[in-house]
């Protein structure tokens, strides 16, 4: 039987190496991507799912061009020209339904950079001071991207609070699984989301910028989120406290406007992101190999690009001679015809591309200008309101203006400081005012002059697939599916 | 030498199907035929002595004295028979003395003995019909056929051995009822697609599981740049004892989550004792190309030039118009050519094999060398094989018994592009026009791009085929490790290892001069691809016999498993390459590097399995089994699953009621039920993904994004299989006809469904929707004539498949590509406009507007999608295979066919339209087309402005019977020469393969044996094969 143990202890040895996998034996993970659950295991993972998110942002369907386009070009400022390459043409000419791609993909992308905030604000790895700020970052991504997306696709809170608003998502689809159908939450639950975001953003994040990336304009700092959290405020209609935050970054953010014509020539013809804070509190990158090519926004406005969305005569009207901002606009042709083209994107002939300003220090003037107003504190709202215009254009007398008038030379002002940064539609909605679009004629694609405060595009369509895969959620009045 | 050369057609191929005409020809068959020669057959007539009567008694026992029950002694040619007992006894009354008394019982040599009154014993010596008659075995046990509850289709090493394919699995077609594995390309070591009882899974692979001698191998295309490889190729269909097609719940739920598509079990050849026995396999001979139908064949250069000048005057251009380009096509120059001959050759065939196999009762092997050689009709196409076997068994002492097995081969492939591609040589032949030149004045061959006689689209497919490279060669190394230890009696434990290596290198290059490169300047990829897939199993069996019982017992074996795969890619790209030294193709030569690229992607599984099975003197047994498998490719709180089976057979045969009839001499009834899974989705398809990408980096950032979606929820997809099936023997068990039914219902269905884009995705794969596939197989086998010298082997299968989903969710659109995707409707039911005939007026082609089929319109855009009674996968599948013998000559035939399906020419728009004038056109086309108002037929006029909507225009018959093999041989038998010089055996043999195919559509442009998804997509030609051939045994 010797010969007999020699194979038992074989066998039994062969046994042993197969019987002893445990349960890990199973575990297997992709090489060309991680497993989300273990994507964000070190600062530096966090980090390199920070810069993914933004990146989404920096696209093209969002605010690397249509989210920033369409807030000019379905309010007052812009129009496409009759000569133009087929972009966007619903979104210009108030065609746009359920099924339109454009839309889609704006809802569709800020829902899947919200993916990546959801995921970075989840991650549970120890907190230091890289952890909550880029955890901060987070927050304030997706507080913009539900600010966004609630008022595209939402009744302002200004005008109905317990509207519809949008389904408020802050899970990781990894964790709520892919087959959630969410409803659709109330403006004032949604608003209420924004604004817990930039609290809890601005609380935790240092005052410095940890050394986890560079600190710059390219990246959401403590006195953005807070810039942000004033545009929330005042879009939301509560003066008070859009005032108080304003106020806490004209304070004590250290921000400038230019103080030179020079100056402010050389500021929007720079394309890099600034560490000086001059005017820019927060914008997207575009650099050589990251930016959007032919589809940026930059490329739609430039001269030098498709040059093919042009300001309104009206627009361009709007600013004195003496105005520094005039020379944002081009006065030029296109065909035979006389046209206006922006001009606040400069660099499309350079391979590093201009950056997309997101939050400029002169809406948080004029947002603290306007809440002083609304609260009917004269003296400084005509302080702020004076400090930015007389800043961009030496000519200007100072403003006395009282009440309502005082209102609507803020918003004028707003309207010219912010034209063609995508903000000018949502001034509209939430003051809920009815508005012309320049009739341009032969030079326009279409025209569709007059929007009022009833009619149903004012808010985009909720996708038709979105209600396809997800039932819970309702259209918006006036579109059918 | 003990074997015979021939293919007996015996193999136990039992499965079926139905439809009651066939079921009824198929018995006519086999009552007609056969039952003659068992009437009238030869000196088997007892001589009648009425006076006496005699009773007889005693015991059948097998050489070792071990009684045999359930053996059946029957009166030659009478009613008078019974079945020995459990102690092998018997006793028969009213015998005539002088009487012929046959003993007959499955698994052993029948004997006739004369009647003598008193005591007769009788000892019956195991059959020496191959095993593979009488047993199944599925890879974890061999099961004798007494026992089998299971429908497992077996095809034995002789019907594969020495046939002219390049891969075994395409010999195995029209072998086994239920098997389809269409060739869809003539690319020698092409994939071939297999399906066992039709389509498994809507999203998953439907492919079967490939187990070689006991390995669960990495089967399907395993490289990344290959047009078409099978990972099989390697595999020496000489080296093959026997395939089993495991095919119901019974054979498959073994498998577990992999055993939903059907397993395909290869055993290889082993050692016997005995003297050693060298043989020698030697074939040679030319592929010759297989036109395709003369309907789609291309025009020659004056029909091409006829309908171009036709095309473009029915298209309202001016005849100076027509003739300017005429002029600048090269229609007038008076130089063309004829690019289908250009583009095909015959090429040279061979095959050499030697095999050595002999050893003693303690020590067996058996070792083989292979060569195998190919070329295609094809230019650029070509395929070799080295291949080398040995297999050893050895018993260690009487309780320990060791087998080792180790299979090693390369093969090397060069595969022209297929489909649309411009490097496709069969693309391009059937859409240069005849005047675009392949030669230059000089002779040089013609590299010109701009030119409408040159090559401003598709390149010049000789040029391609002589300087670009689309190599494969690939190594497989197959071992495995056994030892089995018999514990105690009744008691075994055996622990097997294997391991499972493919090495892949596959080298492109595209030349500079014309095609994909010369914009780069010449460019080549090349991929490293290897897998590494190892299998641990450690399994007991052990065997009770119920006391007081005879021949009734249980036997059980559990087992675990363990198998991991690992696979590893390494790639490169790069261009620019020296324009003056053409050889210097090497990617080291590249003066730019394009990408590299290196990944792994892994799997696992680990099993627990048992299988039971309960057998009363072999007639009745009851099988069951059970298996969980854990797998990688599954969330882990789904990543187990269970799966069972269960079934049962009664030999009726062995009940003593049975032996009193004569027409049927054996009877077996079996069913099954059980469930499998489908684990064929890629390797971290469930795993929410986040990856890095250029695209995703921010500011000078890497960036990472959670970019694929997954489903922490996938489960399994799961088939519940139902069979029920029946083995009948007749003519003394000459012939059988075994008939299976099924029923495959499966669940859980793998689909990508939209979901909320608030997840931050558009579509997640999810478990929803079931399908059913039934169906019936028939399979007539064995010996329909003996007369004399004279035997006719037969096996003629025929299998029914239908397919029909039965849920789908809700709001699921209908339309499905070119297919009809509903509840109730096959999966591959096509859906599209339908083409209403042509105009005579006018030539117009007519759409039907409604599905009632009564309105038309010329204008296809308002014609409605009609779900047509038309699908893409045959309804009847099968074969015929023949094997005649007389004496020492052998002729075999071998038909197999599909019927009752429909193509669609996915990619010959460009040769049916006139809005591609500048393509070659079928010549059914030319033949067929309207031309003078009145005409009727079903090709319309030729327009530049035909409008290309996919209609029904462009669906074909697909229905065919091919004469896939034809053999004449000659046995040498008894011939004192080769005696003298020791030569057992010697053969000798002509061969031709797919001689003739039978079509039934006249429009039908192209071969009709395409994949199962229906789509012709412009594949290479197939072709025959002549060859001759020497079988000899030393």
């Amino acid at each position: 039987m010797k010969i007999n143990n020699k194979y038992t202890a074989l066998a039994l040895a062969m046994l042993m190496t197969a019987s002893s996998c445990s349960d890990s034996f199973l575990d297997e993970s992709p090489t060309t991507a991680i497993s989300v659950e273990h994507a964000i295991k070190t600062d530096g993972d966090m980090m390199e799912a920070t810069a993914g998110m933004y990146r989404v942002l920096q696209g093209y369907y969002l605010f690397g061009r249509n989210a920033t386009v369409f807030g000019d070009m379905l309010a007052d400022n812009v129009y496409l020209s009759s000569s133009n390459s087929n972009r966007l043409i619903p979104h210009n000419n108030f065609t746009f339904v359920a099924g339109n791609a454009e839309t889609r993909m704006l809802w569709q992308q800020a829902y899947y950079a919200i993916l990546q905030a959801n995921r970075i604000i989840g991650s549970e790895i120890a907190e230091n001071d890289n952890v909550k700020y880029l955890k901060g970052e987070a927050y304030a991504v997706r507080a913009l991207c539900y600010l966004n997306l609630v008022n595209w696709f939402a009744t302002p809170h200004t005008v109905n609070p317990s509207a519809p608003g949008v389904p408020v998502v802050t899970v990781s689809t990894d964790v709520a699984g892919p087959l959630t159908l969410p409803a659709r939450n109330t403006v004032a639950e949604v608003y209420a989301q924004i604004l817990s975001d930039l609290q809890t953003a601005f609380a935790m994040m240092p005052a410095t910028t940890p050394t986890i990336h560079i600190s710059n304009t390219n990246f959401f700092s403590k006195y953005a989120v807070k810039a942000l959290e004033a545009r929330a405020q005042l879009y939301k209609g509560d003066y008070q406290k859009a005032k108080d935050a304003a106020l806490e970054v004209v304070q004590n953010g250290g921000y400038t406007l230019s103080a030179t014509k020079a100056a402010f020539t050389a500021y929007w013809a720079a394309t890099t992101p600034r560490t000086d804070k001059l005017e820019t509190l927060f914008e997207l990158n575009n650099s050589a190999i990251a930016n959007n090519g032919v589809e940026g926004m930059d490329w739609m406005y430039a001269k030098g690009g498709l040059g093919e969305l042009l300001v309104t005569d009206d627009t361009y009207a709007l600013y004195s001679p003496t105005d520094m901002r005039r020379e944002l606009i081009l006065d030029g042709t296109r065909g035979n015809n006389q046209v206006y083209y922006v001009n606040k994107y400069q660099n499309t002939a350079n391979t590093d591309r201009d950056e997309i300003k997101m939050l400029r220090y002169a809406e948080v003037i004029l947002t603290l200008a306007e809440s002083y107003a609304r609260l009917a504190d004269n003296t400084n709202a005509l302080q702020y309101l004076n400090m930015l215009a007389q800043n961009r254009d030496p000519e200007q007398k100072a403003y006395t203006l009282t009440g309502s008038e005082l209102i609507n030379a803020i918003l004028l002002e707003r309207r010219k400081e912010l034209a063609f940064e995508g903000l000018r539609f949502f001034d509209l909605t939430r003051t809920n005012a009815s508005y012309t679009r320049q009739n341009m004629g032969a030079k326009a694609a279409a025209i569709y002059p007059t929007v009022t405060t009833t009619d149903f595009r004012r808010l985009q369509p909720i996708p038709e697939l979105e209600i396809a895969a997800n039932p819970n959620v309702s259209q918006n009045p006036g579109y059918s599916n | 030498m003990n074997y015979s050369v021939y293919p007996s057609f015996a193999p136990a191929v039992r499965q079926l199907s139905k439809s009651r005409e066939l079921f009824a020809l198929i018995i006519c068959l086999l009552l007609l035929l056969p039952f003659t020669n068992a009437t009238a057959g030869p000196g088997s007539r007892s001589k009648p002595s009425a006076w006496a009567l005699a009773e007889i008694r005693g015991t059948v026992t097998d050489t070792l004295g071990s009684p045999i029950p359930g053996v059946i002694v029957r009166v030659k040619s009478t009613n008078n028979a019974t079945i020995t007992d459990e102690k092998g006894a018997y006793k028969l009354e009213n015998v005539s003395e002088g009487a012929l008394l046959v003993f007959s019982m499955i698994g052993y040599q029948p004997q006739q003995v004369i009647a003598t009154s008193g005591r007769l014993d009788i000892k019956l010596s195991v059959s020496d019909v191959s095993l593979e008659a009488v047993t199944i075995t599925n890879g974890y046990r061999v099961t004798h056929i007494a026992e089998n509850t299971s429908s497992t289709g077996t095809v034995g090493g002789k019907a594969l051995e020495n046939k002219p394919f390049s891969t075994v699995i395409s010999s195995m077609q029209g072998q086994v009822a239920g098997f389809t594995a269409p060739v869809t390309s003539g690319q020698p070591g092409g994939l071939v697609d297999v399906r066992i009882r039709g389509l498994g899974s809507l999203s998953l692979s439907s492919s079967p599981l490939f187990v070689i001698d006991g390995m669960i191998v990495n089967s399907g295309k395993l490289g990344y740049n290959t047009t078409t490889a099978d990972a099989l190729a390697g595999l020496n269909q000489n080296d093959i004892e026997r395939i089993d097609v495991l095919k119901d719940a019974a054979a498959t739920a073994l498998y577990g989550a992999r055993g939903s598509t059907g397993v395909i079990v290869i055993t290889t050849k082993r050692g016997s004792a005995g003297r050693t026995q060298v043989r020698l396999d030697t074939e040679i001979g030319v592929s010759a190309a297989m036109d395709p139908p003369k309907a789609g064949m291309p025009l020659n250069a004056s029909q091409y030039a006829e309908l171009f000048r036709e095309t473009l005057t029915n298209s309202n251009f001016t005849p100076e118009q027509v003739e300017t380009l005429a002029e600048s096509y090269g229609l007038n120059s008076g130089k063309s050519n004829n690019w289908y001959d250009l583009v095909t050759r015959t090429g040279k065939q061979s095959q050499y094999n030697v095999s050595v196999n002999g050893g003693s009762e303690k020590s067996k092997f058996f070792g083989s060398l292979g060569y195998f050689s190919q070329e295609a009709t094809t230019i650029g196409s070509d395929f070799r094989k080295i291949s080398a076997l040995l297999n050893i068994d050895h018993k260690i002492n009487s309780k320990v018994a060791l087998s080792a097995g180790f299979n090693v081969s390369n093969v090397n492939q060069n595969t022209p592009y297929s489909s649309q591609f411009s490097g496709n040589p069969t693309w391009a032949a059937r859409s240069l026009r005849p005047f675009q030149l392949a030669y230059n004045e000089d002779g040089s061959m013609n590299t010109t791009t701009p030119g409408n006689t040159n090559f401003p689209g598709i390149y010049n497919p000789l040029w391609i085929a002589e300087k670009d490279k689309k190599l494969l060669s690939a190594t497989k190394m197959l071992g495995n490790l056994k030892l089995k230890w018999d514990i105690v009696k009744n008691l075994s434990f055996s622990t097997y290892t294997s391991v499972d290596y493919n090495g892949l290198e596959e080298t492109l290059f595209l030349n500079a001069t014309m095609g994909d490169g010369a914009s780069l300047k010449g460019r080549s990829k090349n991929y490293y691809t290897r897998y590494f897939n190892w299998l641990s199993r450690n399994q007991f069996d052990y065997r009770y016999d119920i006391p007081g019982f005879n021949n009734f017992y249980v036997s059980a074996s559990v087992g675990y498993e363990a198998q991991k795969s690992k696979e590893y890619l390494l790639a490169a790209d790069g261009s620019g390459f020296p324009s003056a030294h053409e050889d210097l193709t090497a990617l080291t030569n590249a003066a730019t590097p394009l990408g590299t690229y290196g990944q792994y992607s892994n799997y696992a599984f680990t099993s627990l399995y048992a299988i039971g099975e309960v057998n009363f003197r072999n007639k009745y047994a009851i099988s069951g089994s059970f298996r969980r498998d854990g797998s990688s490719r599954f969330p882990r709180a789904n990543r187990e699953a269970n799966f069972f089976s269960i079934g049962g057979t009664w030999n009726v045969h062995e009940e003593a009621f049975f032996v009193k009839q004569r027409v049927l001499s054996s009877l077996k009834i079996r069913s099954s039920y059980g469930t499998t899974g489908n684990a064929n989705l890629g390797n971290y398809a469930w795993v929410p993904q986040a990856s890095y990408s250029t695209a995703y980096g921010y500011a000078g950032y890497n960036g990472q994004q959670y970019s694929s979606v997954g489903n922490i929820a996938l489960k399994w997809e799961t088939s519940k299989k139902f069979d029920a099936g029946v083995d009948i023997g007749l003519a003394n068990d000459r012939f059988s006809l075994t008939v299976d039914y099924y029923r495959n219902n499966i669940d859980g269905l793998i689909r990508s469904i939209p979901t909320s884009y608030t997840t931050g995705f558009t579509a997640v794969s999810q478990n929803v929707g079931s399908m059913l596939n039934h169906g019936w197989e028939f399979t007539v086998r064995g010996d329909l004539l003996r007369i004399k010298d004279f035997t006719w082997n037969s096996n003629f299968n025929l299998s029914l498949n239908r397919n029909k989903i039965t849920s789908l969710p809700a709001g699921t659109a209908v339309t499905n590509g070119q297919y009809y995707l509903k509840e109730g409707y096959s999966f591959y039911t096509y859906y599209m406009r339908e083409f209403a005939g042509v105009d005579p007026a006018n030539g117009s082609p007519l759409y039907y507007t409604n599905e009632s089929r009564t309105e038309k319109t010329a204008n296809i855009a308002d014609a409605s999608l009609i779900v047509q009674n038309k699908q893409s996968n045959p309804k009847y599948t099968g074969g015929f295979n023949n094997l005649f013998t007389y004496k020492g000559i052998n002729l075999g035939v071998d038909f197999n066919f599909n019927l009752g399906y429909w193509i669609y020419g996915a990619s010959d728009l460009y040769q049916t339209s006139g809005t591609y004038y500048t393509y070659n056109k079928y010549r059914f086309v030319y033949d067929r087309r309207w031309t003078t108002p009145g005409q009727v037929t079903d090709v319309p006029r030729m327009s530049t402005t035909t409008d290309n909507s996919v209609s029904t225009y462009r669906i074909y018959k697909g229905d065919h019977i091919r004469f896939r093999n034809l053999m004449v041989g000659y046995d040498f038998k008894n011939l004192g020469i080769f005696k003298n010089l020791k030569v057992s055996k010697l053969h000798l043999y002509g061969r031709a393969t797919n001689l003739f195919t039978k079509t039934f559509d006249k429009r039908l442009p192209f071969d009709p044996e395409v994949g199962f998804s229906g789509f012709d997509s412009q594949d290479m030609l197939q072709y025959r094969t002549y060859t001759v051939g020497v079988n000899i045994g030393l």
